[in-house]
């Protein structure tokens, strides 16, 4: 790792972002004397810039990549390092009660504040959001979430390798393959494991069981969110199937601990993978069925399109990702370049209207929904058996960097590691990439189209908020 | 959409529901007080087709003032134990508190020791523990009916 000053750190971005890269994360660590930057390069790798603090602060790099803005927020509030040219740098996580310290100030005539939440009316994860508005149309959003924040990075640091899977698991039960598997990958870099095609195949098969409920869940809920019960229903049935599927096969709804540094225990003998293949294929029909029945009900449809749009240019500026950035056109998938998983020949869908609306985020669930069920068929094929990665792939690193796309986005998990150690561990989930994006969606939408535009996105508090 | 409601119907019949009507209702008010997000998962599927839980008398409703029980998910955190209280003490009398999941019952929380309160019966008298990781929807509809049972019994 070179340790920048903070002038070359900020140059040295500049470069990579002309270069073709896109800014992945950015975290505080060393107890806030060090920034890490991580960069996605156009062929998937990731690698970091780091800059060691001067005076307590680095330069920012909000304006290069305004996707950098809650990163920089969180990593001053949690580790008291300052941005120089990041103004205002209003608190994140630090719930300052005063009101205008983080959110902007209700301008022009007519305009007023609605406040909403921790507490919704539903079953619905707690946080807050403050619209402004003119009568029901949208000015601004400004969401206020950490209500969940359990400091669970922080609680895992001086864990062993092993034992620190406990807390990453723990950030969100919806995303709990993806996010130990990033944690895992940064772990078994760290540490010069690779993955045999044994492994990735488990851990591919994992992954993708997640994704089947999430969308299933997704699609249900923009049912919900519409007011269509019948469609709610079906893809709610359709989502407890799933994960009773998961419990039969790996003894917990949610996948919980399937996914361990150094190996899989996992066991699936033909038996259980033809099971598995029959209700996958029983839960893809079924899916296909109501699809197909949702394209046909007019007062559904007319619903969908030009509510929460998103173009291109906010999906790279915003640095939106999953689902919500693949219904723009911007075909971003971590699952392109995934060599620790069984993905060859992977190529990321786009809908067939790509307007980064809420039609398009809902059609592309269905997309990735059936292009999951294919790649389980075809990865179910054989048995799993418990595997192990293997020693010595490459020279052992301090740093390890894991990145794996979710049902809401690329997850990026960045571990530090002294011997069995862990120094600092950093989590940046899909969820948390997209929450500046549904504030943005919302402008110009009306209020009661917003629980629509939010579900349409379904991002997890929890992940964000660790 | 006939053929959804097919299907839903056929859903309905295939599935084996414990008798409905209890005589009684309870208005339930869930709070998330800083959990994984999967106990909201189990509990929007326990309202789903097949538990139901609205066949029982059991509703979630929108508001602390319509509601009999209060829901209570996660490790109570900072920042959630303000926002918990306000909707506990807007409830109308009696009410109850039922703590859904291990992390609301104190078993295994994690995180740092400054971000969190504790379980929820720190902070409120619990009536009903319902444990589990996250407990599935079969464990909270039984859970919830039995409060219902209790509450008819007047014990």
């Amino acid at each position: 790792m070179t340790l920048r000053d903070t002038h070359s750190y900020r140059e040295a971005i500049e470069a990579a972002l002309a270069d073709g890269h896109r800014f992945a994360g950015l975290h505080a660590s060393a107890d806030g004397k060090i920034v890490h930057t991580a960069l996605l390069a156009p062929d998937g790798d990731v690698h970091l810039e780091s800059a060691r603090a001067q005076d307590g602060a680095v330069a920012t790099i909000v304006d290069l990549a305004p996707a950098a803005g809650w990163d920089e927020r969180e990593a001053h509030d949690l580790y008291g390092i300052r941005f120089d040219g990041h103004e205002p740098l209003r608190p994140l996580v630090d719930h300052d009660p005063d009101l205008r310290t983080w959110a902007v100030p209700v301008r022009g005539d007519d305009a007023y504040q609605i406040a909403v939440g921790p507490i919704h009316a539903g079953v619905i994860e707690s946080g807050h959001f403050r619209f402004h508005v003119v009568g029901d149309r949208i000015l601004h959003l400004d969401p206020r979430l950490f209500y969940k924040h359990r400091g669970l990075e922080r609680a895992a640091e001086n864990s062993t390798v092993t034992d620190g899977l406990r807390f990453i698991g723990r950030a969100c039960a919806a995303c709990a393959v993806a996010n130990r598997l990033a944690y895992t990958h940064a772990c078994e870099q760290s540490l010069g494991l690779g993955a045999p095609p044994e492994l990735a195949r488990v851990r591919t098969v994992l992954l993708e069981l997640e994704r089947v409920w999430n969308h299933l869940n997704d699609i249900a809920a923009v049912c919900a969110g519409v007011g269509l019960a019948a469609g709610n229903t079906l893809f709610a049935a359709l989502t407890e199937r799933a994960r009773r599927l998961n419990q039969r096969l790996t003894g917990h709804r949610f996948l919980f601990d399937t996914v361990a540094v150094g190996g899989s225990a996992l066991e699936l003998d033909r038996a259980r993978t033809a099971t598995a293949r029959e209700e996958l294929e029983a839960i893809g029909q079924q899916a296909a069925r109501g699809w197909r029945e949702l394209q046909f009900n007019a007062s559904f449809q007319d619903r969908l399109p030009d509510i929460g749009a998103l173009t291109q240019d906010d999906v790279e500026r915003l640095g939106t990702a999953g689902p919500a950035a693949r219904a723009t056109g911007v075909a971003h998938d971590a699952r392109s370049h995934a060599p620790r998983l069984a993905y060859q020949e992977f190529t990321p869908r786009i809908p067939n209207h790509p307007e980064g609306d809420v039609r398009a985020r809902l059609e592309q669930r269905a997309l990735e929904l059936d292009q999951s069920l294919t790649l389980l068929a075809r990865l179910l094929r054989r048995p799993l058996r418990p595997t192990n990665a293997r020693c010595g792939a490459a020279p052992e690193t301090p740093i390890g960097i894991g990145l794996v796309e979710s049902a809401r986005g690329t997850t990026l998990c960045i571990v530090e590691r002294n011997r069995d150690r862990l120094e600092r561990v950093h989590l940046r989930t899909g969820s948390y990439a997209n929450w500046p994006s549904v504030a943005h969606a919302a402008i110009d939408n009306l209020l009661p189209d917003f629980p629509l535009i939010n579900k349409s996105f379904e991002l997890c508090y929890a992940c964000a908020d660790r | 959409m006939l053929t959804l409601l097919r299907d839903l119907r056929r859903l309905r019949r295939a599935i084996a529901l414990p008798a409905p009507g209890r005589g009684r209702s309870l208005a339930l008010r869930h709070v998330d007080a800083g959990s994984c997000n999967g106990c909201e998962h189990e509990l929007t599927l326990t309202t789903g087709p097949h538990h139901d839980l609205q066949r029982y008398g059991l509703g979630i409703v929108a508001s602390p003032r319509h509601a009999d029980v209060l829901l209570v998910t996660g490790p109570v955190t900072t920042r959630m134990h303000t926002p918990l209280l306000t909707a506990y003490h807007a409830m109308p009398q009696p009410r109850l508190v039922a703590a859904l999941g291990n992390c609301a019952l104190g078993n295994g929380i994690l995180g740092a020791p400054d971000t969190i309160v504790g379980p929820v019966d720190e902070v409120l008298p619990v009536d009903l523990r319902i444990p589990g990781c996250p407990p599935p929807p079969d464990t909270i509809a039984a859970a919830l009916l039995e409060l219902i049972d209790r509450a008819r019994s007047g014990s």
